[in-house]
């Protein structure tokens, strides 16, 4: 048996720029409220983006930009749901708000149909939220999808660092192209505990994000037009910053 | 109109196959449709015809064989083919067409209602076999 969807995925992918999976080792470090501060103001500085929820178990990258979901349009493929200049693709707009029970094998082959089916207009950077630890998603991404670079949170807890690290050195073995580590839900800036962790694997760390009380309501309330509280904007575009002109020495990252 | 991105997935692997062995005429290959995902032929046909124009290979060489879905319960290892599950209503139906493992969403097992199961054939498309001339 052959499978026809491995011959169309880099073609599916050609008018993507940069593909940065926004993971982390452990679960609730906030992966998907990075992935989503960053899709949000990418969108907002003007460069095409594109946000893929791969975290099809625990999608809720469309509760945090408050996206409404709905079956994609269909137009040789499916189109991503459309919300300013950010795309959006999701296993949640067929489950909606169901469990979404998979064994390992189905979340292949639902990473492998969505790519091979979505038709993607030109952006440049598109995000993709991972869910939590190192399995069939990580390695699915390694495998089908051309140069990513993986994009690692981490928090200032000394558990959570301790288990990033297992993913840090993996992707180091496997040299992975690595964007950077955000540090987030920092209290306090005076830690170099997580530079130091970086450094170790050959990366630096793009910044920290604040801990905010209510960060999800208010990202939900920033994608229906309020702003985000300074500091937390001012960290968010910080990081924002540092993945676009690193994109744009390596990769021709264009301000939109 | 999705069924126009697996059309233009199954002529990308046979001209790669054809690429990889010396261009040599492409003699017929099979395509087995998956019944779970609902593919409405006609527009599967139609997208590989429209597809297909200034191809190495013509539409007659395609030939297509339903597969049909059964599936296995972990939990109580009873089997059950796809039409045996009829309680899926439009809605469903349309989100496993898209993307079948939306129907570990929304199928439990008819025997215990377990929802761990796995589907054991017939998900959607593939290519049994392409057949190219020897010479």
């Amino acid at each position: 048996m052959i499978d026809p969807r491995l011959d169309v995925i880099d073609r599916r992918l050609e008018p993507v720029g940069r593909i940065i999976p926004v993971s982390s080792a452990k679960g609730g470090v906030g992966k998907s409220v990075c992935a989503a501060l960053l899709a949000q103001s990418f969108a907002r500085q003007g460069y095409r983006t594109g946000l893929l929820d791969l975290d099809f178990q625990g999608a809720s990258a469309h509760l945090l930009l408050d996206i409404e979901l709905e079956f994609p349009e269909e137009e040789s493929g499916i189109k991503p749901l459309r919300t300013g200049n950010l795309d959006f693709m999701s296993f949640a707009a067929f489950s909606r708000e169901h469990a979404v029970p998979l064994r390992g094998s189905a979340v292949s082959q639902a990473m492998l149909e969505l790519m091979a089916i979505t038709i993607w207009d030109p952006l440049e950077i598109l995000l993709i939220d991972m869910p939590p630890g190192i399995g069939d998603e990580i390695f699915d991404v390694l495998r089908y999808l051309r140069d990513p670079e993986f994009l690692v949170v981490t928090t200032p807890s000394s558990l959570v660092r301790h288990v990033v690290e297992r993913l840090l050195a993996m992707l180091s073995e496997l040299r992975v192209s690595m964007s950077g580590v955000i540090e987030n839900m920092v209290r306090s800036d005076t830690d170099t505990q997580t530079a130091e962790l970086a450094s170790r694997y050959g990366t630096t760390v793009l910044g920290s994000i604040p801990f905010v009380e209510g960060i999800e309501d208010l990202l939900a309330a920033a994608s229906r037009g309020k702003t985000l509280p300074d500091k937390l904007a001012n960290a968010v575009r910080s990081v924002s910053a540092r993945i676009a002109s690193a994109g744009a020495s390596a990769n021709g990252l264009s301000s939109g | 109109m999705h069924e126009w991105a697996l059309a233009d997935a199954v002529i990308a692997t046979v001209e790669r196959i054809y690429e990889e062995n010396g261009r040599k005429r492409v003699l017929s290959v099979q395509v087995l449709i998956g019944e779970l995902q609902h593919i409405e032929m006609e527009v599967f046909s139609t997208g590989l015809q429209d597809l297909l124009a200034e191809r190495p290979f013509s539409f007659d060489v395609f030939h297509f064989e339903t597969d049909k879905a059964s599936f296995r319960c972990n939990a109580c290892g009873s089997e059950w083919l796809l039409d045996e599950h009829t309680e899926l209503g439009e809605e469903e139906l349309e989100a496993i067409h898209f993307l079948p493992e939306a129907a570990h969403v929304y199928m439990r097992c008819p025997e215990c209602g377990s929802p761990d199961f796995v589907l054991l054939k017939g998900r959607g498309v593939t290519i049994k076999s392409v057949e190219l001339s020897d010479d």
